[in-house]
């Protein structure tokens, strides 16, 4: 069925109402009405915690240009070929399937705040409920970057495999060029993790790490921001002794421009030029963000963090989550799935007519996050924190003494990887 | 629909005797604040505490054994792994709240 402007609205209680839910419950006729943009970490769990938390009673869409997700979780291990595409993409079907979430492939280009609508690529506009905006970051624009040349595989899927095959060919000794962006961006350990893999590949592959070889191979690492912003210990444990003649870690330095033919990066510390080139342009908050006017001057769209709900007051029901929010907490897959839940406790109140402002509900408003890293190809670190809202400042703050990160990497952070991603990926798509 | 301090909305309405049973000693308390707390805990332990791998389950858990396991790791001297810090992240009562949830739900839910 074509996707009109009418049918939109009137396809969604139609088809919640014919569902099966999981648990055995009868499905109840929606009370309400969720649509939610982008189908991430973020994106998902809202859904699936909405569906399953309301038992029936809150009808959701999900709307998404993509036929699926690739998880940026785990995918620096595309690169070094212990991982596929194909191992870290997620179907829409569960959420449908099990969850009831009505799934529809489509480009969100704006939102109008006052009439609350909702302008789509295929649909036009279209009416909303309550929106949740949960659709990542975009890149900003650096003078002459061509992604297919000078790829930023920031966005997990063809861009991973892209510098995956461009590692794969260049020379076992060359030079490999990354960029780290300033801060915030998305997955704070993430491009000193790549660094360590990409010198693990090149390590290996020229025999200098097992000392077959004298001649060491190059990965420079150009950071935007003073100092390594997260893992600090373990990475410059990493880059200093157990790849300290492989990594150059030059701080402070702000990518000007690219020559993407000679592969060439141009910053404030200077020229630096490489045989394989990874530019992670600095992010923000996606265009339709930008244009609709949820960000102000912001990059990132301020939001209460109670709810997640816009602070801008011409957006009532709608809600920013995941990386696109500016509430300060680590942009991360991990914290996008504990802020949709959040999200979604507080928008089923809404729609139940109960406050989320509950002195209860205040006190007890906590987020974390949890994360590794692979260091080598067979051994990770970790990293962890847990936040915790404070009623005075209205801000989400770290709580003292459960920021902490692994004393070592190890084969066995690395089994457990896979176990902390199985379970994330599972309670996010599953 | 209006909850009452007991029974509350959505899925928990589908097992109100285990749980006034369960919450006989907080019979005041928000059991959706409780569900929203202990949430966090799913993404490294499964949706409702049911884990995946090597991971512990959650779900069904007895409410002492799990409040006094976490309160155990919040009190390590040096903490050491992930779960000692995530334990320093949550006020006693948050952490009584987390294993309250937990114990509501049936232990084999994840089969």
């Amino acid at each position: 069925m074509p996707l009109t402007r009418r049918n939109f609205i009137q396809m969604v209680p139609a088809s919640a109402a014919a569902l099966t839910l999981t648990g055995g419950a009868k499905a109840a006729e929606p009370i309400h009405h969720v649509t939610v943009l982008g189908g991430g970490f973020a994106g998902c769990t809202v859904a699936k915690y909405l569906r399953m938390w309301s038992d029936g009673e809150i009808a959701v869409t999900l709307i998404e240009p993509n036929s699926n997700h690739v998880s940026c979780i785990m995918s620096n291990l595309i690169l070094n070929k212990r991982l596929k595409t194909t191992d870290l993409t997620f179907e829409y079907n569960d959420l449908q399937v099990k969850y009831g979430v009505e799934v529809i492939h489509d480009r969100a280009l704006r939102i109008r705040g006052p009439q609350k609508q909702l302008r789509l690529k295929e649909a036009g506009w279209v009416s909303y409920d309550s929106l949740v905006v949960a659709t990542g970051i975009q890149f900003d624009k650096i003078p002459g970057q061509d992604f297919r040349k000078v790829p930023h595989a920031w966005i997990a899927g063809g861009q991973s495999n892209n510098l995956r095959n461009k590692i794969n060919r260049m020379p076992d000794t060359g030079t490999f060029v990354m960029t780290v962006p300033k801060a915030p961006y998305r997955c704070p350990p993430g491009p000193y993790e790549r660094a360590c893999i990409v010198a693990d590949i090149l390590g290996r592959r020229s025999g200098y790490l097992d000392g077959s070889s004298s001649v060491a191979p190059r990965v420079i690492v150009l950071d935007a921001n003073p100092g390594i912003m997260a893992e600090k210990g373990t990475f410059t444990s990493a880059f200093n002794d157990l790849y300290g003649d492989i990594i150059e870690y030059i701080p402070n330095a702000q990518v000007e421009s690219v020559d993407s033919d000679n592969l060439i990066v141009n910053t404030s510390q200077g020229s630096f030029a490489g045989d394989v080139l990874n530019v992670i342009p600095t992010h923000g908050a996606q265009n339709i963000l930008r244009v609709s006017g949820l960000t102000g001057d912001s990059r990132w769209a301020d939001v209460d963090p109670v709810t997640y709900a816009s602070t801008n007051t011409l957006f009532q029901d709608v809600y920013v989550i995941g990386d696109a929010q500016g509430t300060g907490q680590p942009k991360s897959g991990h914290m996008a799935n504990a802020q949709a839940k959040i999200c979604a406790d507080s928008i089923i109140r809404t729609a139940h007519g109960l406050s989320s402002y509950t002195e209860e509900r205040l006190q007890n408003i906590t987020t974390n996050s949890a994360c590794f890293s692979p260091i080598t190809y067979d051994q990770a670190s970790w990293l962890t924190a847990v936040y915790s809202y404070n009623p005075d400042t209205g801000s989400m703050g770290l709580v003292p003494g459960s920021l902490g990160e692994a004393h070592n990497w190890s084969s066995r952070n690395f089994n457990d990887m896979f176990t902390w991603s199985d379970n994330l990926f599972a309670d996010t798509f599953k | 629909m209006r909850v009452s301090s007991t029974i509350t909305f959505g899925k928990l309405l589908i097992a109100p005797a285990v749980l006034i049973l369960s919450i006989h000693s907080a019979i005041a308390e928000d059991q959706t604040v409780n569900r929203m707390i202990a949430s966090q805990c799913a993404q490294c332990h499964g949706t409702n505490g049911y884990a995946r791998g090597s991971y512990p389950d959650l779900g069904g858990d007895e409410a002492k054994d799990l409040a006094d396991h976490l309160y155990d790791m919040k009190g390590e001297d040096r903490p050491s792994g992930i779960m000692d810090h995530q334990a320093l992240g949550y006020t006693d009562d948050q952490i009584r709240r987390i294993a309250q949830y937990y114990s509501t739900l049936p232990e084999n839910g994840g089969d």
